[in-house]
């Protein structure tokens, strides 16, 4: 198993104001799988993809990536982690301000020893003509562009979405989310996306549903849709 | 109804505590040591300014050659509008230590004594001592001492108001308060001495009072004829020019004035230092203010919330900076003049003026320029603010860079182009910070030097001044001949400038003056002249001007002098062949009767303004140190972390993204690093040439000559001290760094 999650638990507060976000999830994702975490808000998804991801940490239980179990890493080995498997996309982009497009880029394949070719993937990304600018100088959609070439220009093993389409319109929604799909069959990237939008789950390999912080389905999608058919 | 934003206050104050800290630290001490000093110094002033009158301090002096007849004096005085004082002193040498010992005879109508400790002589053996000189000897009220083989009993510790700074001489650059004291006994313990050393010297009062200076000018030039036209004179010192009486009244005012300058500015890059860090928080708080902004709240309503915090944390620093100043530091503010200048006794009180310049003015500078720039900044709309473009006009756009240069270096350039108002403000306070601690560290390597220089270039170990000419058997005394003279530069006040008549093939002095003369090098360098400039100067009880023409220079460092042929002197100043009356000797003459010696200047006398200036500034130079590096610190420390905040969501993103913390640090602190380094590296020849400007400023107004000189240890400690400051603020920016969590890149999605 590419991927595999152990009753994970995580809670926030203490006494009275304690809130279980997570109360055992168990997970398991093969390499290369698309995998939607579905669910309404404060189902807990966002908190699970931040401890795959290792920006938080769980109060019990293991993530292990190829056999490797990430509690077991102390901190350096655990940026290391991120470094070479992980990509991350977020609802806010999260660019670095002040530099321009394909220095943001450029910021990911830093990172990588077999970066993507940084001007193929802007021109990929249709981002070119945009590559001196500013982030504050594009759109929402082409920033989440950059996000996405930052993320991809690395070449990572596992994509990791939280909720990309979340703060754009229909139509910029579904170019980004044929970018990851693309990006998906192209490479063969694991891709581990975070949403609450019940129409995305359609073009998943995997869909796993969360409320309350607990799994409450995960089954895989045998009538897997294009992005082009998705509709909401 | 409370302002509801004044909760905001606490959060924001526990966030940004050490920030405020720090500042509210800088504060209590700038505003408790400006209070302390302006406190005491406003006593001294007070009391100086009054002793004029309390003390009947005189409107000048002057002494005879000789003794003069009553019916000169009378004629003087009716002529002159003056009325005269005796007030005959002898110059005694100590057996006890080494020094001269001014003694006077009772005073009872002019220039009358203040008493600190003790009584004024009543027995002939009784001297009152000035407090510096006694303190300097350890003698104080029941201690004896050896003077001229008399032995003396202290029976009081005064001040001589007219040694306010124990000037020897006149024409001394410097005071000397170790080597030279005053002292007053009793007429018949005055006339106990014998009158080798005695002077004839009167001090007077106009019978009208002269308005001012110049008007003290104009009177003292018509005196000065009508006195040279009645009898010979040896000196004549008006008051206004009097160092003695002003020098210290002067410096008093001239501190005040640095003091505050310095206060003021370190306010105003206090307040800088608020602009940025509040802008910061504004943008970071960004959304939060366009929601309010949204709601109703007004714009002034803002700006007076975000000035809340700055200037709450100056009113706490004022409250308890007075206090401290009041209490505390005034004492020891008052030390650093008690420890330098013979003072009158002086009272603390409450003092507005200094509640005014330390306080108010402050509260001023903070005020405007935070109320400035935040109503700058707040007068967007509140789209923009919801939007977090801050940006005024066009959204910025991004400047290229060559993308030859490898992706951490560009990062590196961005974060340096982005922080370039933090980082102008690093600058000014690395200036800032370094001049101070230059100033700390320049003196004693300085004055180490000069007095080194000094004595390299001394002509002879001694020379003796003659009050008439006189032969002597030793055959390594070479004769040569001085008078005084006065400068007329249009620029500077006169100054006494020794001309020496030098004899051909000197041993002492190895000069070709062809036919015109040499000038030490410490008046060529105070002055600006250069071999060929004429030189005007003029007899300083007359109006009779002489003219030469420079020839050269003559490495004399320490004295405003100038050198010709010993027969060209005697034809300039029309005096016989052969005149001659001093004796440059390596040693002592013994066959030389005393009475016929004017003066012996020695290896002490050269040196005594070095020895001064290290015992009057030299504990104060500690503080300036310390007080440097932590400016340098307290600069560095704010801004840089501020640029850290400032980035803190792109630093969690890069860590996110998978940065090592020595790579983020190589980005985000480095780049501080190289501005602090290079601004530390390059703005130090920036400060030693502000420093040495001010200098040459300071001393342009002191008589003789103070070489400004820049020993390179002192720039290599500069440095170093600069480095190891940057360093420890390096190591705390690093735990920022490392600090940020991860999560914070995910704040701005909440």
């Amino acid at each position: 198993m590419f991927l595999e999650l152990s009753q994970i638990k995580r809670a926030f507060g203490e006494g009275e104001s304690r809130v279980e976000v997570l109360k055992g999830i168990d997970l398991k994702i093969e390499k290369g799988e698309f995998c939607v975490l579905l669910g309404p808000s404060g189902s807990g998804k966002s908190t699970l993809l931040n401890i795959i991801g290792g920006i938080d940490t769980a109060d019990s239980g293991y993530i292990s990536i190829n056999g490797e179990k990430t509690a077991d890493m102390n901190e350096k080995a655990l940026t290391r982690y991120r470094r070479k498997h992980l990509g991350y996309i977020f609802q806010m982009y999260n660019l670095i301000p002040n530099l321009n497009i394909k220095e943001n880029v450029e910021v990911g394949a830093y990172l990588s020893d077999s970066p993507l070719e940084v001007d193929e993937l802007l021109k990929t990304l249709g981002l070119y003509e945009h590559r001196h600018k500013l982030p504050n100088q594009l759109s929402g959609g082409q920033q989440q562009r950059t996000a996405i070439g930052r993320a991809l220009v690395k070449n990572p093993d596992i994509l990791l979405c939280d909720e990309p389409t979340g703060a754009l319109d229909y139509k910029t929604s579904k170019e980004i989310l044929a970018l990851i799909d693309d990006v998906h069959n192209k490479y063969g990237t694991t891709v581990i996306m975070v949403t609450h939008n019940d129409a995305i789950k359609n073009m998943a390999d995997r869909v796993v549903k969360l409320r309350d912080g607990m799994i409450r389905s995960d089954r895989l999608n045998e009538t897997k849709l294009t992005v082009d058919e998705l509709e909401w | 109804m409370r302002d509801p934003l004044n909760k905001r206050l606490g959060k924001q104050l526990r966030e940004e505590l050490g920030k405020y800290t720090i500042i509210f630290l800088f504060f209590v001490m700038m505003i408790g040591a400006t209070s302390g000093f302006i406190v005491s110094d406003t006593g001294m002033i007070d009391a100086y300014n009054e002793s004029f009158e309390k003390y009947s301090i005189e409107d000048g002096n002057l002494e005879f050659m000789l003794k003069p007849e009553d019916s000169v004096l009378e004629d003087i005085e009716k002529d002159g509008g003056i009325k005269l004082y005796e007030n005959y002193y002898k110059d005694e040498e100590t057996d006890s230590f080494d020094s001269t010992l001014r003694i006077y005879g009772e005073r009872s109508e002019i220039d009358r004594l203040c008493i600190w400790e003790g009584e004024l002589p009543s027995a002939k053996n009784d001297i009152a001592l000035d407090r510096l000189y006694a303190k300097n000897h350890s003698l104080k009220p029941g201690s004896s001492f050896q003077v001229s083989g008399r032995t003396l009993n202290v029976c009081g510790i005064v001040a001589f108001t007219d040694y306010s700074a124990l000037y020897e001489s006149p024409t001394d650059l410097m005071f000397d308060n170790d080597m030279f004291g005053v002292g007053a006994m009793t007429d018949e313990g005055f006339e106990a001495f014998n009158d080798d050393h005695l002077h004839y010297s009167y001090s007077w009062m106009y019978d009208k009072s002269p308005a001012n200076d110049s008007e003290a000018q104009d009177m003292s030039e018509e005196l000065v004829k009508t006195v040279s036209e009645k009898a010979m004179l040896q000196n004549f010192i008006p008051a206004y020019s009097n160092q003695a009486i002003h020098f210290a009244g002067n410096d008093l005012h001239n501190d005040r004035t640095s003091m505050l300058t310095f206060l003021y500015i370190t306010m105003v890059i206090l307040a800088f230092i608020f602009v940025v860090t509040t802008e910061s928080t504004i943008a970071k708080e960004a959304s939060v203010i366009g929601t309010l902004r949204a709601s109703g709240y007004t714009k002034l309503e803002m700006i007076r919330h975000y000035m809340k915090l700055p200037m709450y944390t100056l009113l706490a620093a004022s409250v308890v900076g007075n206090v401290i100043g009041y209490t505390l530091l005034e004492k020891y503010m008052a030390a650093a003049y008690l420890g330098s200048y013979s003072l009158t006794t002086y009272e603390v009180s409450f003092n507005a003026d200094a509640f005014l310049l330390t306080t108010v003015i402050p509260f001023v500078i903070m005020f405007v320029i935070n109320l400035t720039a935040l109503a700058r900044k707040l007068s967007l709309s509140p789209l923009k603010f919801l939007r977090r473009d801050l940006s005024r006009g066009q959204k910025k756009k991004a400047f290229r860079l060559n993308t030859g240069i490898g992706i951490m270096t560009r990062f590196r350039l961005r974060i340096f182009f982005q922080n370039i108002p933090g980082y102008i403000v690093i600058i000014f306070g690395i200036i800032l910070g370094y001049s101070i601690l230059f100033f700390g560290l320049m003196f004693e390597p300085m004055l180490d030097n000069f007095k080194e220089e000094t004595l390299n270039n001394m002509i002879a170990d001694n020379i003796y001044v003659l009050r008439m000419p006189v032969e002597t058997d030793d055959q390594n005394a070479e004769k040569a001949a001085m008078l005084s003279l006065e400068t007329t530069f249009e620029k500077y006040k006169a100054e006494d400038v020794s001309v020496y008549g030098i004899a051909d093939d000197s041993k002492f002095v190895k000069i070709d003056h062809g036919k015109g003369v040499s000038i030490s090098t410490a008046m060529m360098n105070k002055y600006g002249l250069e071999k060929g400039d004429r030189l005007k100067l003029t007899e300083k009880y007359s109006d009779k001007d002489y003219e030469f023409t420079i020839t050269g220079s003559y490495d004399y460092p320490a004295s405003i002098a100038i050198f010709m042929d010993l027969d060209s002197f005697c034809e300039t100043f029309e005096l016989d062949d052969g005149y001659f009356n001093i004796y440059f000797s390596d040693d002592k003459l013994e066959d030389i009767d005393e009475r016929l010696i004017m003066s012996r200047i020695t290896e002490e006398d050269m040196t005594k303004t070095s020895r001064q200036m290290t015992r009057s500034m030299g504990s104060i130079m500690n503080v300036f140190k310390w007080f440097g590096v932590a400016m340098f610190v307290m600069v560095i420390y704010l801004l840089a972390k501020l640029i850290i905040e400032k980035n803190a969501q792109s630093i969690s993103m890069t860590k996110i993204l998978g940065y090592y913390d020595r790579e983020i640090n190589g980005l985000y602190v480095h780049t501080t690093t190289i501005v602090a380094l290079l601004s530390m590296l390059c703005t130090l020849p920036l400060v030693d040439f502000l420093i040495g400007a001010i200098f040459k400023m300071v001393f342009m107004n002191y008589s003789g000559y103070f070489a400004y000189e820049t020993d390179l240890t002192v720039m290599l400690k500069c440095l170093i001290i600069g480095i190891v400051s940057y360093s420890l603020v390096a190591f705390v920016l690093n735990r920022s760094v490392k600090k940020i969590p991860l999560a914070e890149a995910l704040k701005n999605a909440e």
